[in-house]
């Protein structure tokens, strides 16, 4: 019999991705019928790094780990930092953490829109988008002083004060917000090519992504009603009652596709701006550092022992921090959990059984973070053999065997 | 074979090069303008050209060479004969009584079968996967291309381009077979665009999909031979529906009684804003408004959707004749 | 068949495109030129888009203000600054920094006689047009200028 399969590599480097990563697709036809993904190109040993810096240095490199969720980690970190350290951050601080948190969300979720659009072709709704993405962004250089990378947090509070300009700059950017986002929905969810393709593509059904522990709006869209700011509220989420949106309350049915994680982004864009206006509104008064001196902050860090885990609902789902402090200025153990981890693995039950032209939207449909996700890098031992799974796994028990030892 | 028709076969190609090169270029000036872009200046694909035939042409490893070097100028030349065929405002075709509408037809398929052959040649998987596709878009508008030209040939009694292009086909028929007409000219407007592999049946060269599918491996003059064959078809197919549907000359509009050059000046000027108009019509508005469909959906609207317009369109033109 | 986007796109067409231009339409043969001719005023060029208040640029260093405590150096994520023991001073790496203005924050500054307040040394401009060569260039290190005259 003749060979009626073939091979189709995506990546690392493919017009689909927009970071390295590799899908090994065994095609028949336009069907898939095997696939396998790999990953650890982005791997950049960033989490070792953080273990030789002081704390505040780590704090700004974990806002390098990825370039759109340049808050999502620093948030992630600081919380944990602050749980584990004992400070709290008065409460003006927690209210514009909150703001610029949500300000992130918008970006995003805006950029999500513009790739999915450009991943089936639609390059005209992506320029759109991603002109009307403008206005945050150049609200949040207003504010924080850069487009991305704000360097806005620190621990126990922010760096930057929101001055009466920048409120109304917010205020204005409120309002456009609002009929854009009217404007996104009208487009979006109406035109015909876009449901044509992106209706029953990438299917999850609500056990399934249980079964793969997905996060965020992916979760989201197969009915979970899981939001990180609603089951463990934190800083300004705790006075708001954030509620998951979840396709059921919008239009009454799960499909769990492609079209419903659009649907609930666009509609997560209007509860972030409804987030903002009450924070806007109940802006408390105050000091926005707990503790204002960095040496005095660090000498603090140097004088506790600690440690703790703590999550932030990112754009794209949670992501979960762990710090332990012992008596160094900085964190000794630095562990992060990125939401693109857990929703990557969604990919391999997804693609069988799809068309060749599904991958691109499978792929981004969850709004990909290779750098974020790229936490091991290949093991060699000194003769250039690379490590097994069983011998890094045994590896792993007796590291976690050790830690148990120090921890009683 | 007089030396006018060697003037002739020898100008109209470099000419419709030109053209053809002119008309991407405002193509993509428009269309960047309809996403709030600047866009590249007119001139862009001719620098475009200049710079692929710099560069050098790689012929990948496991390619069967000869044909994968061959299909490239197939292609062009058969782009080149197909304009050889479009009388070009009063002017007759070069090739006038040397074939006709079925030629033109299987012109415009030679093109498409010589890149999915060049595809399948190139030994790669995203060009075997662009080159199915291609085959199976090929097949699915394949059928409501042919309704088009029988209706033609129902109304004229005659295959003949020059013949169609003299009187206006709405001037001859009743107002029954004018609705089918109509609905025939819908119909070779949604071929367009997957004719001419431009959005949103650009499926073959899916871009994010399989990174430009048979296109892929293709570089240097290879890949300017196919980009210029593409302009031209653009334009000869533009062309080809402005002479089926809108032959209208400008001095029988408002009546005028030009002769000699004059009259071959404005009659040119006049067809060539018609092509432009049926092209922005049929190419950049339809390619910056929709996404890409899936092979499949594709398949399904020219079968089910665009084969219903045209037989529907057949059907009143044969009752109203 | 008439969609949304088709609506959308037409007026659109009617607006300005929203593209911030390249300062001159076409790639000069000769940059230097090319700025001599906009000195001099004859050539226009498109300015770049203007830089919000309170924008994180290029490091600015004043090394007179520079008392030499190294809190900088301290906070500083990238490992930008350098301590010159010599002079006391800090060298700064402008292609290595990650303009996160810590090191603005943690200044103390000096104040110099008849002043009420001590000013920093180090401040953030609103340069951010650093595209090099080289990353050693004089443009992209900021030190004291003794420094570069001694050759330390």
């Amino acid at each position: 019999m003749a060979k009626s399969t073939y091979y189709i590599p995506v990546g690392p480097i493919h017009p689909a991705l927009k970071e390295p990563i590799r899908v090994e697709a065994e095609v028949e036809g336009e069907k898939i019928v095997k696939v396998d993904v790999k990953r650890g190109f982005a791997h950049r040993g960033i989490e070792y790094m953080g273990m030789k810096r002081n704390a505040i240095q780590t704090l700004y490199l974990s806002e390098r780990i990825c370039g759109i969720c340049s808050i999502s980690h620093p948030y992630a970190f600081v919380i944990t930092a602050e749980k584990a350290l004992g400070i709290e951050a008065p409460p003006r601080a927690q209210y514009i953490r909150t703001i610029i948190a949500e300000l992130e969300r918008i970006h995003s979720h805006i950029l999500w829109l513009g790739v999915i659009a450009h991943e089936m072709g639609f390059d005209t709704l992506l320029f759109w988008t991603w002109k009307g993405r403008e206005k945050v962004l150049d609200l949040l250089e207003f504010i924080t002083g850069n487009r991305i990378n704000y360097s806005m947090y620190m621990i126990g509070g922010a760096r930057r004060d929101l001055k009466e300009k920048h409120i109304r700059a917010i205020k204005d950017a409120i309002d456009y917000y609002w009929k854009f986002t009217e404007h996104m929905k009208e487009i979006f969810l109406s035109d015909p090519v876009y449901k044509a393709r992106t209706r029953n593509v990438a299917k999850v059904s609500k056990d399934i992504a249980l079964k793969l522990n997905l996060v965020g709006p992916i979760a989201r869209a197969a009915g979970i009603r899981m939001d990180v700011r609603q089951d463990m509220p934190y800083d300004a989420y705790a006075d708001i009652d954030v509620r998951a949106v979840v396709p059921q309350d919008i239009v009454g049915e799960v499909y769990g596709d492609a079209y419903d994680v659009t649907m609930v982004r666009i509609y997560e864009i209007e509860q972030s701006l409804d987030i903002i206006e009450y924070c806007v509104d109940n802006l408390p008064e105050g000091k926005i550092l707990a503790i204002p001196n960095y040496v005095a902050l660090l000498a603090k860090i140097r004088r506790t022992k600690g440690e703790a885990i703590g999550a932030h609902e990112a754009p794209r789902g949670e992501v979960i921090h762990y710090l332990k402090f012992d008596g160094r200025d900085g964190p000794s153990v630095w562990k992060v959990i990125a939401p693109s981890y857990n929703n990557i693995n969604s990919w391999g039950p997804l693609l069988i059984g799809a068309e060749v032209a599904d991958i691109p939207i499978v792929v981004a449909y969850i709004d990909p973070c290779m750098c974020c996700n790229d936490r091991v890098a290949v093991v060699k031992t000194k003769d250039g053999n690379e490590l097994g799974y069983t011998e890094i796994r045994k590896k792993c028990l007796e590291k976690t065997e050790k830690i148990r030892r120090e921890l009683k | 074979m007089t030396p006018e028709t060697i003037f002739y076969s020898v100008a109209f190609p470099l000419l419709g090069v030109f053209l053809g090169l002119v008309y991407k270029g405002i193509d993509r000036r428009i269309s960047a303008r309809l996403t709030s872009r600047i866009g590249p200046p007119i001139r862009q694909p001719f620098w475009d050209v200049g710079k692929l035939l710099l560069k050098e042409t790689i012929v990948p490893k496991n390619a069967i060479a000869w044909l994968f070097n061959a299909m490239p100028i197939l292609a062009f030349a058969s782009s080149l004969t197909l304009l050889l065929y479009i009388p070009f405002g009063v002017l007759k075709a070069p090739l006038e009584g040397y074939g006709d509408l079925v030629v033109i037809l299987y012109l415009l398929t030679l093109q498409s079968l010589a890149m999915a052959i060049g595809g399948f040649a190139s030994g790669s998987p995203f060009s075997s996967v662009g080159a199915q596709r291609e085959m199976v878009l090929m097949m699915s508008y394949e059928m409501p291309l042919a309704t088009v030209i029988v209706g033609f040939a129902l109304i004229y009694r005659s295959f003949s381009l020059t013949t169609i292009a003299s009187t206006p086909v709405w001037s001859i028929v009743s107002p029954l077979a004018a609705f089918g007409v109509l609905l025939l000219f819908v119909a070779l407007l949604t071929v367009t665009p997957a004719e001419l592999a431009k959005l949103p049946f650009d499926i073959a060269e899916a871009e994010t999909e399989i990174a430009e599918g048979m296109l892929a491996e293709y570089s240097g003059r290879n890949l300017a031979l196919f980009y210029l064959s593409d302009a031209v078809r653009g334009f000869a197919m533009a062309a080809i529906e402005v002479v089926l549907f809108f032959p209208f000359t400008l001095s029988s509009i408002l009546g005028l009684s030009l002769t000699g050059f004059a009259l071959y000046a404005v009659e040119a000027l006049w067809f060539l804003l018609k092509v432009l108009i049926i092209y922005l019509l049929a190419v950049t508005l339809v390619r910056t408004s929709f996404g890409r469909f899936k092979i499949d959906q594709a398949s399904r609207i020219f079968w089910v959707h665009v084969n219903l317009v045209a037989l529907l369109g057949l059907a009143l033109i044969w009752v109203g004749v | 068949m008439p969609t949304k986007v088709m609506f959308l796109i037409l007026k659109q067409l009617l607006e300005k495109p929203f593209t911030n231009p390249f300062p001159v339409k076409h790639a000069p043969k000769n940059v230097t030129e090319l700025i001599e001719k906009v000195q001099k005023g004859e050539v226009q060029i498109n300015p770049p888009v203007p830089v919000p208040e309170g924008f994180r640029g290029k490091l600015h260093y004043d090394p007179e203000r520079c008392i030499g405590c190294r809190l900088c150096i301290m906070v500083c994520p990238a490992d930008a600054m350098e301590w010159v023991p010599e002079l006391k001073k800090i060298r700064h790496y402008v292609s290595r920094c990650m303009f996160c203005a810590l090191c603005v924050d943690v200044c103390p500054g000096k104040k110099f006689p008849g002043e009420e307040k001590a000013v920093k040394a180090l401040s953030m401009s609103e340069e951010f047009l650093l595209a090099d060569y080289d990353k050693y260039s004089d443009n992209l290190i900021e030190e004291p200028p003794e420094a570069k005259e001694k050759g330390i």
